[in-house]
């Protein structure tokens, strides 16, 4: 029982994880609360329901499409609303707003679309794994190879190539960046595409385990929030650390509490970071004077 | 005719929301996204103290928002030291918590199968039982609650907000106890986000967590923001234009499921036109820089 809770636990954790991820990419580097984010997550979704039910297309390409869908749309987002805001030097204030107005637009545009009703993908019963007296459906084992993948490759790359520099370079100084050359703006639709592409990625392996409903992203968004926070805003391994923790805490509420309690307690861990750990697990903890950016 | 009455007491509602908001983010520079919370604290607690201790109405209201304002300094004091996005994180984890418990605490609230059978309002001992009497009631609660947000607005204390928006560090240079500031204005945007929340509980007669959903803190903050933040006309204005705008889709001869999405859909997009071309909304001096 314990053990089956712990594989459902790392589970949701590596989806969490997956979204975490994409999320600190685009949060890291250009500081927009970017809750558009969770939109890109809901249209990944319903673009593999719609390609794998609707045109009846084979699954690995409707995962494709769907990931692509995220990413152009994350891409989209930068470059009709976030980038001209950057321009003009907005406060990080307007972006959030902007970034608001952006998901209830457009997960209302899903929900005119497609539907308000919850959609399964897969109907019927999943064929499942038994592995150490765990069972776990196929899509789920897949869940786990695609992070178990992903995670740590994205992880070292940030942090050991000259891309990965680069993409710090600018999340510790944007202007600095600017001032040595670096295309700054190509350096932010680089990380929106990619951020959005993980959160499209994490949609449609979820769709496919549970289903979705217009309205997924935003829970999901919130949590991949706290998983950085938690984790460490600011590195790239926090958000996984963060989202791994969580995915074990919620299979654990969901064992001694109840399920419904989820998120209140998902809330309660991020306000007790607020309160004693503002800078999370994975960062070290900055001297006074570092903490102005 | 009834029609135009209930347009009326939903603008009185969504006016004083938009209003005690304002006072948070438009005045003191502190964008919150747990003002449907407070909002529901209002309800459940104003309803809970007329069906389970026999209170009236208006005393209901008035304990009702000192509760709130009192739970408001759980999220104040805590969250004081965080800046912007970390702050608005933070109310938003309020909100979801708050929900999260109206929806689950089922042995005091009833959980999400809601309170009905809420009493009707008695003012004076005149039951507000038409539609006339409640818009008659909730707008003369919106009256007074302008009247006394525009005096605090305008009081020393509201320019010392003022200062506190538009430099916290000059502020506190010159003495102010910027902290304590902030978390009297978010109490005090507490106690007046619970008199809606009362409102809405008499009007409806029945209660249930939905109405108080993360959504709507976004729709409020919209209403603050395209109305215009910083201003005492502009939350006003912003409420009569989002209440009105899914009635002028009916008139359109929209069907209602499309025009409930329609609806988001518009308000969402000028959120984003707004900011990009006009942050301070309509008649807003604050824009959020």
């Amino acid at each position: 029982m314990l053990l089956q809770l712990l594989a459902n636990g790392l589970v949701n954790g590596c989806m969490i994880a997956l979204m975490a991820l994409g999320y600190a990419l685009i949060y890291n580097t250009t500081r927009i609360f970017h809750v558009a984010h969770g939109a890109a997550y809901t249209a990944a979704a319903y673009l593999c329901y719609l390609l794998l039910i609707v045109f009846k297309w084979p699954l690995l390409l409707a995962v494709v499409g769907g990931v692509a869908a995220a990413a152009l749309l994350g891409v989209t987002m930068e470059l009709a609303v976030y980038a001209p805001l950057y321009r003009r030097g907005a406060s990080d204030l307007i972006s959030l707003i902007s970034s608001l107005g952006l998901y209830v637009a457009l997960v209302n545009l899903i929900a005119l679309l497609f539907g308000n009703e919850t959609k399964v993908l897969r109907p019927g019963v999943e064929k499942t794994c038994r592995l150490l007296g765990v069972i776990l459906t196929r899509i789920q084992v897949a869940e786990v190879v695609v992070a178990a993948v992903l995670l740590p490759l994205l992880v070292l790359f940030l942090k050991r190539t000259l891309w990965g520099k680069i993409i710090r370079g600018v999340r510790d100084n944007p202007v600095l960046a600017e001032v040595l050359g670096i295309d700054l703006m190509a350096v932010r639709i680089a990380v929106f595409a990619a951020g959005s592409a993980l959160a499209g990625m994490a949609a449609c392996l979820t769709a496919l385990d549970v289903g979705m409903d217009p309205q997924v992203g935003m829970p999901v968004l919130l949590t991949a929030a706290v998983a950085l926070i938690v984790g460490g805003v600011g590195t790239f391994e926090g958000p996984v650390i963060g989202g791994f923790l969580l995915g074990l805490i919620q299979s654990l509420i969901v064992w001694k509490i109840s399920a419904q309690w989820t998120d209140v307690i998902t809330f309660g861990v991020l306000i007790v970071f607020l309160v004693f750990r503002p800078e999370g697990i994975a960062s070290r903890r900055r001297r006074l004077e570092e903490s102005a950016a | 005719m009834n029609y135009l009455w209930h347009i009326l007491v939903m603008i009185s509602i969504y006016a004083i929301l938009a209003a005690s908001l304002n006072l948070v983010t438009g005045y003191s520079g502190l964008l919150s996204l747990c003002h449907a919370a407070f909002y529901g604290i209002g309800a459940y607690v104003t309803t809970l103290l007329m069906m389970r201790a026999g209170f009236g109405f208006l005393p209901a209201m008035a304990l009702g928002a000192a509760l709130t304002a009192l739970i408001s300094l759980a999220i104040a004091i805590p969250s004081l030291r965080l800046r912007g996005d970390y702050f608005v994180l933070a109310t938003l984890g309020f909100q979801v918590i708050i929900f999260g418990v109206l929806y689950n605490w089922v042995s005091l609230t009833q959980g999400p199968y809601g309170i009905p059978g809420i009493p009707i309002p008695v003012i004076l001992g005149i039951p507000v039982d038409t539609v006339f009497r409640y818009a008659l009631l909730s707008g003369a609660l919106a009256v007074a609650c302008l009247v006394m947000i525009r005096a605090v607005a305008r009081s020393p204390f509201g320019r010392l907000l003022r200062a506190v928006r538009d430099d916290e560090i000059a502020a506190a240079a010159l003495g102010k106890n910027v902290p304590r500031i902030k978390i009297t204005v978010f109490a005090l945007g507490a106690a007046f986000a619970a008199v809606p929340g009362a409102l809405f509980a008499g009007y409806m007669r029945f209660i249930d967590p939905t109405s108080f959903t993360l959504a709507e803190a976004i729709f409020i903050l919209s209403i603050v923001v395209i109305g215009g933040a910083g201003s005492l006309a502009g939350p006003v204005l912003g409420a009569a234009f989002m209440v009105l705008l899914p009635e002028a889709l009916r008139f359109l001869q929209m069907p209602d499921a499309v025009a409930a999405n329609m609806r988001q859909i518009i308000y969402g997009l000028l959120l984003v036109v707004l900011m990009r071309f006009r942050p301070q909304g309509f008649l807003g001096k604050y824009g959020f820089e």
